[in-house]
């Protein structure tokens, strides 16, 4: 059945007609053409799929495109301002935190979530905020430290704010 | 091609991403039944229109398979669950997955082989051969040793295991102006086409694969598949773009999986821990079809079997079996994980057998001199990479009760036949093609590093192009640790033939002269020999009084040669580690007796989590090889060390005798 729907996807506005059984992954990447987001599995386990709903991390293979009505979404392509990446992109390719990079865009997300709720996770929360994002390359080691590294830049980011306003 | 900045940008293209207009989406049904007879087959395209069977399927491929090959679609019988029976289309992937309810198969289900002993046991799986063994190889000679002071017996099984890139297979296939092109998440461009040339009887020049963006494959992605014919197939049948995407359950159920591999072994030995003898039955679980890499894997494992040590006198009978399983398919390591795993676990058997410490045995039984085993293997000296690793992995630091696991082993790489590579300048650009294509390992940094260093040019003008085998005349693969080794061997030559040739034109090189001209050298640059390379792991672990086992550390000391890219050498050993520890400890594609898959998810399968992190340590030793860039394989070392050391560290934390992957909590409980 078809549905209309809307929601702010990475700051702009969509309208959309959707057939009310699709995912939420699918319209992201099928209807908004927005292919940064990845399908890995078909069980909700492995988090290629992870998108910021309302302020938190999701699996948009767990919701259903109708479920994003009116719901505010960032995907990977949403934390680039212009060409100028976020911290924690800069921070993924110093500390080479992906190798095929086909889990890269979940797990960056995750730690977009991670970082604006805990500005300094120790290493086992980060373990643990990133249990639901599987990767097969890495061996979690560079992605740990590229999150680490990442809540080290935001913070130098932020003090060089603080200090330019000062 | 693309690389980091695209990866932390979601902006690789991966095989799902690529649209095209008028592109059907392929899904593929499949049988539910382990072993059935199919009695009747109605709707979708079926065998009944397309009926190939396996043509050439890449890594392991020796060109003396006698099969019985796999069809394209299932015929009369299904032989595995999840075997391809039908495939149905749609414009969209849910309507694709919703026209599946329009095929019926009458199935009549019979009695499956789901494991070794069954397939020796009972009556053939195929009405064409007369028991189950699909290959039999015997291996070095008979022999019986008078002044042993101990025989040592044990069995062993490596329980079969899932690929699990997080990107599944994929392709997208658009017969177009009577030429099939062919879109595909891989490791060898020219196996695919290869294989497509044969299931579909096209001739070389109807049919050009491109790579794209991959997300993984660990053996996985090297060759032939059924669906890769059927989407062929189809888009010559409908004269429409044809893409089929995997999903992780179909890639649990019916991809190539690796392992499933038993060893019975025999060790002959002096007190003193010298062994003098090995004798050895290799029973690999071939799954449903021969004309896979099943066919090779036995005798592979029993030619390495004594890895790096010196022993005399070696038989093994080495057999591969079928089962009502998905053929075997090659998974990082292939064969020398299951090899070195039958070869230490004795070797620590020995020492608890005679109380001495098993890196001493493993001292007393390493090559003093290159050495020839009875199996045909030559391995260089191997015993002072091993006083080496000992002291650069700390092992005589530890004091009882910590006590270790430790791992040596041999690497043989896939380095023969060589690799094929092409490098065009032009308009002040290098642009090159590599036949082993890079699912994750960073080729275009090995490529920019040794080619900014032959010509003298800046690495920005150097680019590693996407494979397409128009352009590219022949090419191997990217699998059996051989891609920066041998793939890089071959850039230096060709670089090194045009360096030449502009000597010869222009008096002398300069890279302006490179960079002002034109030239194109394409070659496959033959190398012949089994470059084996030593590696060592040490590993330390807890069991909890739930069975558990947590990893504390993991060490490894591994000859690269030269490291060509240290940040991508850091990186596959690690990730390597972790595969070796899931091997170990959680991975599995396991069935029920009658057939039915158990681990239809990725975490069933067990692929480990963050949460599951040892602390990691990684050296390595810098032996330079025969290759003008002194590299050496490595890809699959830890995939080789980290099993066996971590399943010594397992039975010295918990007092029972590991014999089987994965180690379950139950088992060092009960």
């Amino acid at each position: 059945m078809e549905r209309k729907v809307n929601f702010n996807i990475n700051g702009k506005k969509v309208d959309l007609n959707i057939d009310s059984r699709e995912l939420l992954v699918d319209v992201i990447r099928d209807h908004i053409t927005l292919k940064g987001t990845r399908i890995g599995c078909d069980t909700s386990n492995c988090g290629a799929c992870t998108v910021i709903v309302n302020g938190k991390a999701v699996k948009s293979c767990t919701m259903l495109g109708v479920q994003a009505d009116g719901k505010e979404i960032i995907t990977i392509e949403g934390i680039t301002q212009g060409e100028e990446l976020h911290p924690i992109q800069k921070a993924f390719m110093e500390r080479h935190g992906m190798q095929c990079g086909y889990c890269t865009s979940g797990m960056i997300m995750t730690a977009y979530w991670l970082l604006s709720n805990r500005k300094n996770p120790s290493d086992e929360e980060i373990k643990r905020y990133f249990s639901g994002n599987l990767c097969r390359c890495t061996g979690y080691q560079d992605i740990i430290d590229s999150v680490r590294h990442a809540s080290e830049l935001m913070h130098s980011e932020e003090e060089k704010i603080v200090v330019e306003q000062r | 091609m693309r690389s980091e900045k695209e990866m932390v940008t979601g902006r690789m293209q991966y095989i799902d991403d690529i649209v095209m207009d008028g592109m059907l989406h392929m899904t593929v049904v499949r049988s539910p039944y382990s072993f059935a007879k199919i009695n009747a087959i109605r709707g979708g395209l079926n065998h009944t229109d397309f009926n190939s069977e396996m043509k050439s399927f890449g890594e392991g491929e020796t060109g003396e398979e006698t099969g019985p090959g796999e069809t394209m679609f299932a015929g009369s019988h299904a032989f595995y669950a999840g075997q391809p029976v039908a495939a149905v289309f749609g414009k969209t992937k849910y309507e694709s997955e919703d026209n599946a309810d329009s095929v019926e198969v009458d199935y009549e289900p019979l009695k499956p082989i789901m494991n070794l002993n069954d397939s020796l046991k009972l009556g053939p799986v195929h009405g064409s051969m007369k028991s189950n063994v699909l290959k039999r190889t015997l291996l070095g000679k008979e022999f019986s040793i008078a002044d042993s002071h101990i025989d040592l017996s044990d069995s062993f099984m490596m329980e079969r295991i899932a690929t699990n890139p997080i990107e599944g297979r994929g392709l997208v296939c658009h017969y177009d102006d009577n030429k099939l092109n062919v879109w595909i998440s891989g490791q060898s461009m020219h196996s695919i086409k290869s294989g497509l040339c044969g299931t579909l009887n096209l001739p070389p020049d109807r049919v050009r694969v491109f790579h794209v963006d991959t997300g993984g494959a660990f053996g996985l992605k090297g060759g032939m598949y059924p669906e890769y014919a059927i989407a062929g197939f189809a888009s010559m049948k409908y004269g429409k773009p044809v893409k089929w995407i995997e999903t992780r359950r179909e890639h649990l159920m019916a991809s190539k999986p690796g392992r499933g591999v038993r060893g019975d072994i025999t060790i002959s030995a002096r007190k003193d821990g010298k062994i003098l003898g090995l004798k050895g039955k290799v029973l690999v679980d071939a799954g449903a079809f021969g004309g896979s890499i099943a066919e090779f894997s036995p005798r592979f494992i029993g030619y390495q079997i004594t890895g790096p040590y010196a022993i005399g006198n070696v038989y093994v009978d080495a057999q591969a079996l079928v089962t009502n399983k998905p053929p075997q398919g090659p998974y990082r390591g292939a064969g020398r994980p299951e090899a070195s795993f039958l070869m230490e676990r004795m070797i620590d058997r020995l020492a608890d057998e005679t109380g001495l410490d098993p890196v001493d045995i493993r001292l007393t039984n390493a090559a003093t001199e290159p050495f020839k085993t009875p199996t045909g293997m030559t391995i260089p000296e191997s015993r002072s990479f091993l006083q080496d690793a000992i002291r650069e992995l700390g092992y005589r630091n530890f004091r009882k009760p910590e006590r270790p696991g430790f791992s040596f082993f041999a690497l043989l790489p896939a380095s023969s036949p060589g690799e094929g590579a092409r490098i065009r300048c032009s308009e002040g650009k290098v642009k090159v093609w590599l036949g082993g294509n890079t699912h994750g390992q960073g080729h275009e940094f090995f490529v920019k590093s040794l080619l900014s260093t032959e010509f003298r040019i800046d690495p920005g003008l150097i680019t590693l192009e996407y494979a397409d085998t128009d352009m590219l005349e022949k090419g191997e693969g990217s699998w059996g640790s051989r891609s920066a080794m041998v793939g890089g061997n071959a850039i230096i030559e060709l670089a090194r033939r045009i360096i030449k040739r502009i000597e010869k034109e222009e008096g002398h090189y300069a890279p302006e002269i490179l960079l002002d001209g034109e030239y194109d050298e394409q070659d496959f640059v033959s190398y012949k020999k089994t470059l084996i390379s030593y590696g060592a792991n040490l590993v330390t672990a807890d069991v909890d009084t739930y069975g558990n086992v947590h990893v504390k550390e993991c060490r490894s000391y591994y000859d690269v040669g030269r490291a060509l890219v240290p940040h991508m050498v850091r990186g596959q050993i690690i990730g390597g580690c972790m595969q070796g520890i899931g091997q170990t400890l959680y991975e599995e594609i396991s069935y029920s007796e009658d057939g039915t898959l158990l681990t239809g998810s990725i975490s069933d399968a067990g692929l480990p989590t963050a949460e599951k992190i040892p602390e990691f340590t990684v050296k390595y030793a810098e032996n330079p090889s025969e290759f003008p860039h002194g590299a050496k394989g490595l890809g699959e070392s830890p995939t080789i060390g980290v099993p066996t050391a971590l399943a010594r560290a397992i039975e010295l934390a918990s007092g029972k005798r590991i014999r089987n992957t994965p180690v379950r909590p139950d088992y060092l409980i009960g």
